[in-house]
């Protein structure tokens, strides 16, 4: 009886599965996630000899699993709660939000300030070069079991870079980032700019902001936790001299503001600023009454702050050598005496593969 | 396909099952076969045709053999070279232009032959066919759709055990599926899919971390050797109950091939115990026919390095394969004829001495070069001047603690004895397999592809 019992059960399961597999509906792309699923692959001889259709169809056959999501949530529970794992899928969560592990990569650390070294040594003498490390969320996480990178080190090796360097870790706190992406939120930025006028000597004011707001924002790191927790509200701050701004990005020639609140409803709303992954931009600001011009070299922590400081400068050029090479910006720009600002977190001075030459 | 996929366990396995069941008894044979060769076209789409091709020239061969016995041996040595030929060409033959390059400083270009997979597996168990009909230990398959049901057979096709035709001939014209066969196949199938995908999976995860970071630790490397033994060890011997259990889905018994080899005694314990189907392989066709120990010393020696040398290099066309087969050869004849006796005495010293020995063998195992088994291990023994442990090691120690625990006890017979025991619960049977399974296909659901390390023989 027991084994009739047994053998009828796995059947019915697998079978069940197999029939649910095909009657339910595809999905074509899973918000929380923020990515493209997998459809149904197309059926070519050549992709069968190859092998491609069948590697395609194992994704297709995972990504559309029936109730995918609820299997992904059973996973990471049993990760967490009755193995004991500190992470899933190097995903750590605690009250604060998810965070992901970090290891301290010593190399990349040194690479990093070899390739910003680099760069100074390219850029006028009149230019006033400093540098901003951001700290990334992992640092105001208190728990002793986490693994994060060894901030210590990191920030005594950055001393070797040839800037005047500004530290914020003493004015951030935990509540500065989105709790279900690693960014910073731009409305808490206000300190920062306040920071970096001191070092960078323009004359900070307190300037009044609208604060515009779309409430599901899934982050980075909530798809990959699995455990549907609440979305973050992301939040972007406008006034007339941002608006009035004239911007030029590389990418997307048809857009010309400071924002593209498009973004909001796509895969990563964080893309809102500076309309995300973009190589170089130029940002005008008609309404300067000095000459002051900033080049910002960055990564995306930049996105939310450089809008903040349009109001001190006529011209920003923002650039990403992850994207483009030298020879291409200093093909757009003539350093004289700008300020020159190297805006980078931790997690990239940590991770610098992806700095170009 | 991979057992552990949701293909195999959602698509594959329901349609075959459904298919099978319903088509009449002489009909079996033939869908276990056609989809035994989707199950390898799927796989490896080029090389269907190499296996149809071995069923049918072992097929003709072993006929030959058995109708011409006093020209049994030139059919044999035909059987052979095909089988061993098709090994060296499709296995070994780069890595001979690679190591004739560097001796003689000669310039052959390379074949670039991607490795079927499985062949390794096949070609053995053709060899043991033809081998053993001119033995007369089995008569030749008169039917062809049976031989080749046999060759092809899924469950075992791709990554063993190493299946001998004797041991199913009888089951292949004529076996039983009933309710006790089949339940008996769902429990060694989801264990074996628990313990590659709750188990050796995760245990990879851990080694791939720790073999990733940046700074390492000397009980990092510790931790990865140990790490990589158990997860070889489930994975491995997963892949091998889920094959047994479903060859007893259609009504095939396999034999085993593992039996607890990671609380082994002695290293010839442990090769008892580890790969039995690979290590009587050599022992029935190799080592016994070389003489086995009815020789004298020296040629005892040589046979036991020529059956050493053949097993490593079984696992790989690579110099740690072989440096590993000649690390147990070292050890067996050490342990035969120097300090086995002493060694048994020991209580516990034994058992220290024969998993230290397997854990070292499995850093040989798994690094690629020289090279780098002289860094591992170097490391793994302090010797590179790395702290004896730093935050990441920590990290992840703490983290995996209570997976290595349930590792370290599932790989002795610790369950199995508790399990015997409470036969009270034994109710609650179905709802822990359909529990495994579930909670095997969330891990499934969330990973990326997660291929079996034996897949590479």
């Amino acid at each position: 009886m027991k084994n009739k019992i047994i053998t009828i059960s796995f059947v019915f399961v697998i079978e069940l599965f197999f029939i649910l597999s095909i009657i339910i509906k595809d999905e074509s792309i899973s918000k929380t996630e923020r990515r493209k699923l997998e459809a149904f692959p197309k059926l070519t001889i050549n992709k069968i000899m190859d092998g491609s259709f069948m590697d395609d169809f194992e994704d297709y056959s995972l990504d559309q699993f029936p109730y995918r999501d609820t299997f992904r949530s059973i996973k990471a529970s049993v990760n967490y709660y009755a193995l004991g794992k500190l992470d899933n899928n190097n995903i750590y969560l605690n009250e604060d939000g998810i965070f992901k592990v970090e290891p301290t990569n010593t190399e990349s650390i040194d690479k990093f300030i070899n390739k910003i070294n680099g760069i100074i040594d390219t850029l006028n003498e009149d230019n006033k070069v400093y540098s901003l490390i951001i700290p990334d969320k992992n640092y105001y996480v208190e728990d002793k079991l986490f693994l994060k990178i060894d901030y210590d080190l990191l920030y005594s090796k950055i001393e070797k870079l040839n800037t005047t360097s500004i530290d914020v870790r003493d004015i951030m706190n935990i509540n500065d980032y989105y709790k279900t992406d690693t960014h910073w939120r731009q409305e808490n930025l206000d300190k920062v700019v306040k920071r970096l006028s001191e070092k960078m000597d323009f004359s900070y004011t307190k300037l009044n902001y609208k604060h515009n707001t779309y409430s599901k924002f899934y982050g980075v790191y909530y798809g990959q936790a699995a455990l549907n927790g609440k979305p973050d509200i992301i939040t972007y701050l406008t006034n007339d001299i941002i608006n009035e701004c004239t911007v030029e990005y590389l990418e997307n020639p048809n857009l010309n503001t400071v924002y593209n609140p498009s973004k909001l409803t796509g895969m990563d709303s964080y893309d809102v600023f500076l309309d995300g992954a973009s190589s170089f931009i130029t940002i005008n600001n008609p309404n300067s009454k000095d000459n002051r011009e900033l080049v910002v070299f960055r990564d995306s922590f930049g996105s939310s702050l450089i809008p903040l400081l349009i109001p001190y400068y006529s011209k920003i050029t923002v650039i990403d050598i992850r994207y483009i090479t030298s020879n291409y910006y200093l093909d757009k720009i003539e350093f004289t005496n700008q300020d020159v600002l190297f805006l980078y977190s931790t997690l990239l001075v940590n991770d610098s593969s992806s700095l170009k030459e | 396909m991979l057992f552990s996929s949701i293909t195999f366990l959602f698509y594959f396995l329901p349609i075959l099952l459904i298919i099978y069941f319903i088509v009449p008894k002489k009909f079996k044979n033939l869908v276990l076969f056609i989809f035994s060769l989707f199950f390898y076209f799927y796989g490896e789409p080029k090389y269907g045709f190499l296996l149809l091709l071995s069923c049918i020239i072992n097929y003709i061969m072993g006929n030959l053999i058995d109708k011409y016995r006093k020209r049994a041996k030139v059919f044999l040595i035909i059987a052979l070279m095909y089988n061993i030929g098709q090994l060296i060409y499709f296995k070994y033959l780069d890595f001979f232009i690679e190591n004739i390059n560097n001796i003689f400083n000669t310039n052959i270009g390379f074949m670039y032959i991607v490795m079927p997979i499985g062949i390794s597996f096949f070609t053995f168990q053709t060899i043991s066919y033809v081998v053993d009909i001119y033995n007369k230990k089995v008569e030749s398959s008169k039917s062809f759709l049976n031989f080749a049901t046999y060759v092809c057979l899924f469950p075992q096709l791709v990554a063993g055990p190493i299946v001998r035709y004797e041991t199913i001939s009888n089951e292949l014209k004529n076996r039983e599926s009933n309710f006790d066969t089949f339940a008996l196949g769902v429990k060694r199938f989801t264990i074996g899919l628990a313990k590659k995908v709750l188990i050796a999976n995760l245990l990879g995860e851990m080694c791939t971390s720790l073999a990733s970071l940046p700074n390492g630790s000397v009980m990092s490397y510790l931790l990865e050797a140990v790490g990589y033994t158990l997860q070889i060890y489930f994975d491995f011997s997963g892949y091998s109950d889920m094959a047994i259990g479903l060859g007893l889905f259609f009504g095939f018994h396999f034999l085993e091939n593992f039996n607890y080899p990671l609380v082994a005694s002695s290293i010839t314990d442990f090769w008892r115990r580890w790969h039995i189907s690979l290590s009587s392989f050599f022992r029935d066709y190799v080592y016994i026919p070389l003489g086995g120990n009815r020789v004298s010393l020296l040629k005892w020696i040589r046979n036991i390095f020529i059956v050493w040398f053949l097993t490593g290099f079984w696992h790989g066309a690579s110099w740690n394969f072989i440096l590993w087969g000649l690390y147990f050869a070292v050890i067996l004849v050490l342990e035969k004829k120097i300090y086995g006796k002493y060694l048994n005495n020991t209580k516990v010293l034994k058992y220290i001495y024969t998993i230290g020995l397997v854990v070292i063998s499995f850093v040989i195992f798994n690094c690629e070069t020289i090279g780098d088994i002289k860094i591992f291990l170097s490391s793994m023994f302090g010797l590179n001047n790395l702290p004896l442990i730093n935050t990441e090691t920590l990290y992840y120690i703490r983290s995996y603690l209570i997976l290595l625990i349930i590792a370290i006890i599932a790989s002795t017979p610790l369950l199995k004895v508790i399990g015997n025991k409470i036969k009270k619960l034994e109710f609650l049977e179905p709802v822990i397999y359909i529990g495994i399974i579930i909670l095997v296909t969330a891990y499934l659901v969330d990973t990326s592809f997660n291929p079996f390390l034996y897949f590479r023989f």
